[in-house]
């Protein structure tokens, strides 16, 4: 079963989207070749819910984090030999001879352009298969007791064949007479067809491990480690976490098991509350794909699924009010919930749509409710302290953590470092007296 | 002194619009004449804020809408006069000894587009003009046009100028011969250009009320009458938003011991959509144009400040609340300096803790309370603050928009009632959604596998 989210999820955490330019699919996409490209977007999409995936894949990109490899070919090579194995050939040696001769006088009667097309084809496989060969008997030499190996002991084995090893003698840059035009062209379009499909293929796997250990190396991204989900031994824990996006951002470490699986959060609006749930939702998005996440270091068990509510838009063309469309999302979660899904859920400002002793009744009614469903963990951000206050009195699985806010000379400045307890910031009127906005409106103050 | 108004007020009441299609201005926007078009924005951008001036501008708009008068003049001809009048060119002057067997010629074949435009010109003004003098020969020059009666007669001055009266002996003429066509361009484009220009910018004025006043009919719209600043009173009954498709309409009274007005109400009940009718109507009166309302009377105010939709400046690092008080000083300083305001904050303070809100809310409303000249209309979700201002400040109108429910949907009445809203039903949803009891059915289905 895979991985639950749902759209509004990524769309919270902004996860994927190639054509937004903040989106995290993007931080990770230094893809060299369009395949490549491809098989990343597969992986936005496909999340994992094996342990033992996340675990080998995460692996793979440790290892080639740790060298610094360089990816063999180019954008417009890759191009190139996807348009010529993807053109017009034939299943055998006969046929292709009569297509290539008719080329060929065509070429000569006419100025054909096909003729050329396929001998230039032909050189470009011919300098890939050089650089790819050159790139994965390199590789392969350090690679040990590594998950990766199969796969390049499975090209090595293609490229290992006489014929192309007769065109690995090639030269990639003269050029060819009629007769060797033909039997490459049988050799490459039709004999080692799919196996070079598949070489590509791999290729496109390692450009995407080469681009995305690259982001890691940079950015200094480690990697989690994933256990199977066992009744009772849930847990989710992560050391020093950060939003990938935000140069500077300031970590936090969060802790959520089957003993406490309830963060309730509380702090002013600007003091880090929902970029830090956006760090530990993305966090575990992506330690859910095997790939390298924010943080100093990461271990969970695999999660159902995971849902947030971190910017829930009005749908006023349906006629929901904030409030009503915060109650179906809930609804929605606890349905979830319900069936017994472990899952991962954030829900940043519940119910602010609606007045102030609702909010207070429905957070505390709610929140007590999910906090009894302990294989699920909890991340709940409010500004009703008081719904806090109550239930700290109730609950022992639940965690009171809160960004706090200082006055720096009437200014509210942050640390953006979680803090055990409940906010009793009350530096909204500080400002306003800062501001002299009383005294402004009675006139007291000469502008 | 013009009315004063900001980008953010603007952009609340989406008078002028990102997106021309749904703003109040397209909604005006039926004019004939590009010209006439111009001359909307322009009042669109200058709201008035002279009582004189406002009651004058919409009964000449009543007079037309009363008269049901269409506008006279045929359209295609306004392209040709603009750009032939725009064309000050001296060397595209006619002159009659100019009138050889060549240029006949070229006439012949086509080739002399020049004087094609010219001639085109020349025959529309002629036609337009003859229209006009028409139209306000039928007015008695004016005698009869009501509140339109002084600029009749400006109009009709002017074309009684005697540079201009062989028009008339022109009338319905398609085809001028080459003397007479050099000879009225002199005059049209040089001699007597002002007066063309006064002419048709008094066409195209008449073109927006005309427009306007077919609008104000269509959908039912009322002229407002403008009071005394002074007073600061505010009466408007049957108030609707014009964009809406079924809009409730909705009654307002304000005085000097009314001045503030403090509005509850759970989020879809209808707050906003109220504010911003009300902050509509006072923008539409201030132009002396129609509103949407049954009827409406209002001191002339100086300005107008709304606060409904304010983005997070999140890239300058400013908070939600930040954002608010810095939006809050900034009205503060008008209210201080300029009297006679009209001021609309929509939740106030949301992006806070609700002890903050609180007690901002209760600090901030108190202190525009004092200031019995200007009108506030706050809307909050915390209504432990209209408790207590209830005991503090005698000046405060409290009113709501109740909930009722619909099953298990919240429905609305869109009704302005009188009091504090006493609604619970967000956790009335919450239990007929059956919330809670979906949560916590999780371990019996437990039990059960």
């Amino acid at each position: 079963m895979a991985f639950k989210v749902d759209k509004q999820t990524l769309d919270d955490l902004n996860i994927p989207g190639k054509y937004k330019g903040d989106s995290i699919f993007n931080l990770f996409d230094h893809t060299r070749s369009r395949g490549g490209g491809q098989l990343l977007e597969s992986m936005f999409q496909h999340p994992l819910s094996d342990a033992e995936a996340i675990n080998i894949r995460s692996s793979i990109f440790q290892y080639f984090q740790e060298r610094e490899i360089e990816f063999p070919v180019s954008r417009d090579q890759c191009e190139e030999v996807e348009q010529y194995l993807s053109s017009a050939g034939s299943n055998n040696m006969a046929g292709t001879t009569l297509m290539i001769m008719r080329k060929k006088m065509l070429r000569t009667i006419a100025s054909g352009k096909e003729y050329d097309a396929i001998h230039d084809g032909i050189l470009s496989m011919i300098g890939f298969i050089h650089a790819v060969n050159d790139f994965f008997t390199q590789l392969g030499s350090h690679l040990f007791q590594y998950p990766y190996r199969e796969t390049i002991r499975e090209v090595k084995q293609t490229f290992s064949d006489a014929g192309l090893r007769q065109l690995l003698a090639e030269p990639a840059t003269a050029r060819l007479p009629v007769a060797k035009v033909i039997k490459y062209h049988h050799l490459l379009r039709t004999v080692h067809q799919q196996s070079l499909r598949r070489v590509l293929q791999v290729l496109y796997e390692t450009d995407v491990y080469i681009a995305v250990s690259r982001v890691a190396r940079e950015r200094k991204f480690t990697y989690a480690w994933a256990t199977p989900f066992v009744e009772g031994g849930n847990r989710i824990d992560i050391a020093h976490v950060f939003h990938p996006r935000l140069g500077g951002a300031v970590p936090n470490t969060v802790r959520l098991d089957h003993g406490c699986n309830m963060i309730f959060l509380t702090g002013a609006n600007m003091a880090g509350k929902s970029t830090f749930m956006k760090s530990v939702g993305i966090a575990v998005y992506l330690a859910h794909m095997g790939f390298p996440i924010a943080a100093e270091g990461m271990a969970f068990s695999v999660q159902d699924g995971m849902y947030t509510s971190i910017n829930v838009a009005d749908n006023l063309d349906k006629g929901y009010s904030h409030f009503y469309a915060e109650v179906l999302r809930v609804k929605e979660v606890a349905e979830e919930v319900s069936r017994g899904q472990n899952l991962v859920i954030i829900f940043d400002e519940l119910f602010k749509g609606t007045n102030v002793k609702d909010a207070y009744d429905a957070t505390v009614a709610v929140t007590a409710a999910f906090a009894e469903n302990r294989n699920s963990a909890f991340i709940i951000s409010t500004h009703i302290t008081e719904a806090g206050d109550t239930l700290q009195e109730q609950y022992a699985n639940m965690k009171f953590v809160y960004f706090p806010t200082i006055m720096d000379k009437g200014i509210p400045r942050y640390t953006f470092r979680l803090q055990e307890g409940i906010s009793s910031d009350r530096h909204g009127m500080m400002i306003i007296a800062n501001e002299g906005i009383l005294d402004i409106i009675r006139g007291k103050v000469a502008i | 002194m013009a009315f004063i108004i900001d980008k953010q007020t603007l952009d609340d009441l989406n008078i002028i619009g990102k997106r021309r299609g749904d703003a109040i201005y397209s909604l005006f926007n039926k004019t004939q004449t590009r010209g006439g078009a111009q001359v909307l924005e322009e009042m669109f951008l200058y709201p008035l804020s002279d009582r004189d001036k406002i009651n004058q501008r919409s009964g000449i708009i009543k007079y037309f809408q009363q008269k049901n008068i269409a506008f006279p003049f045929k359209n295609e001809a306004f392209d040709a006069i603009e750009l032939y009048l725009e064309n000050t060119d001296e060397r595209t002057k006619l002159a009659a000894e100019e009138d050889t067997l060549q240029r006949k010629l070229r006439g012949y074949m086509g080739a002399d587009t020049g004087y094609e435009v010219l001639h085109k010109g020349v025959v529309a003004a002629i036609e337009v003009f003859n229209c006009l003098h028409d139209f306000l020969r039928e007015m008695d020059g004016g005698d009869r046009a009501g509140a339109y009666r002084l600029e009749a007669r400006e109009m009709q001055a002017l074309l009684a100028d005697e540079q201009l009266t062989w028009m008339y002996g022109e009338k319905g003429s398609r085809k001028l011969a080459y003397a007479r066509t050099a000879k009225y361009d002199q005059v049209l484009r040089f001699a007597a250009r002002d007066k063309m220009k006064k002419l048709l910018y008094y066409i195209y004025q008449m073109d927006v009320y005309i427009s306007i006043a077919r609008v104000a009919a269509a959908r039912g719209f009322t002229f407002a009458r403008a009071l005394e600043t002074k007073e600061n009173t505010l009466s408007i009954e049957g108030m609707f938003h014009p964009l809406l498709t079924n809009p409730v309409s909705n009654s307002l009274q304000v005085d000097r011991s009314s001045n503030v007005i403090f509005l509850t109400g759970a989020n879809m009940a209808g707050k906003s959509t109220f504010m911003k009718t009300l902050g509509i109507a006072m923008f539409l009166a201030h132009m002396g144009f129609p509103v949407p309302a049954g009827s409406m009377e209002f001191s002339v105010r100086s300005g107008m400040f709304t606060t409904i939709n304010l983005a997070d400046n999140l890239n300058m690092g400013y908070s939600h609340f930040y954002a608010e008080v810095l939006r809050l000083k900034k009205v503060a300083e008008q209210v201080s300096r300029t009297e006679d305001l009209f001021v609309i904050f929509d939740e106030l303070f949301r992006g806070t803790n609700v002890k903050d809100a609180y007690d901002a809310t209760v600090a901030v409303t108190e202190a525009f309370a004092e200031k019995r000249n200007c009108t506030f209309i706050i809307s909050t979700h915390i209504i432990e603050a209209g408790e207590t201002l209830r005991d503090k400040c005698d000046n405060i109108n409290f009113v709501y928009f109740p909930t009722f429910m619909k099953g298990n949907i919240p429905g609305y009445t869109y009704q302005l009632t009188p009091g504090i809203t006493n609604d619970r039903h967000g956790m009335m949803i919450i239990n007929n959604l059956r919330i809670i009891d979906i949560i916590k059915s999780r371990r019996h289905h437990l039990k059960l596998v």
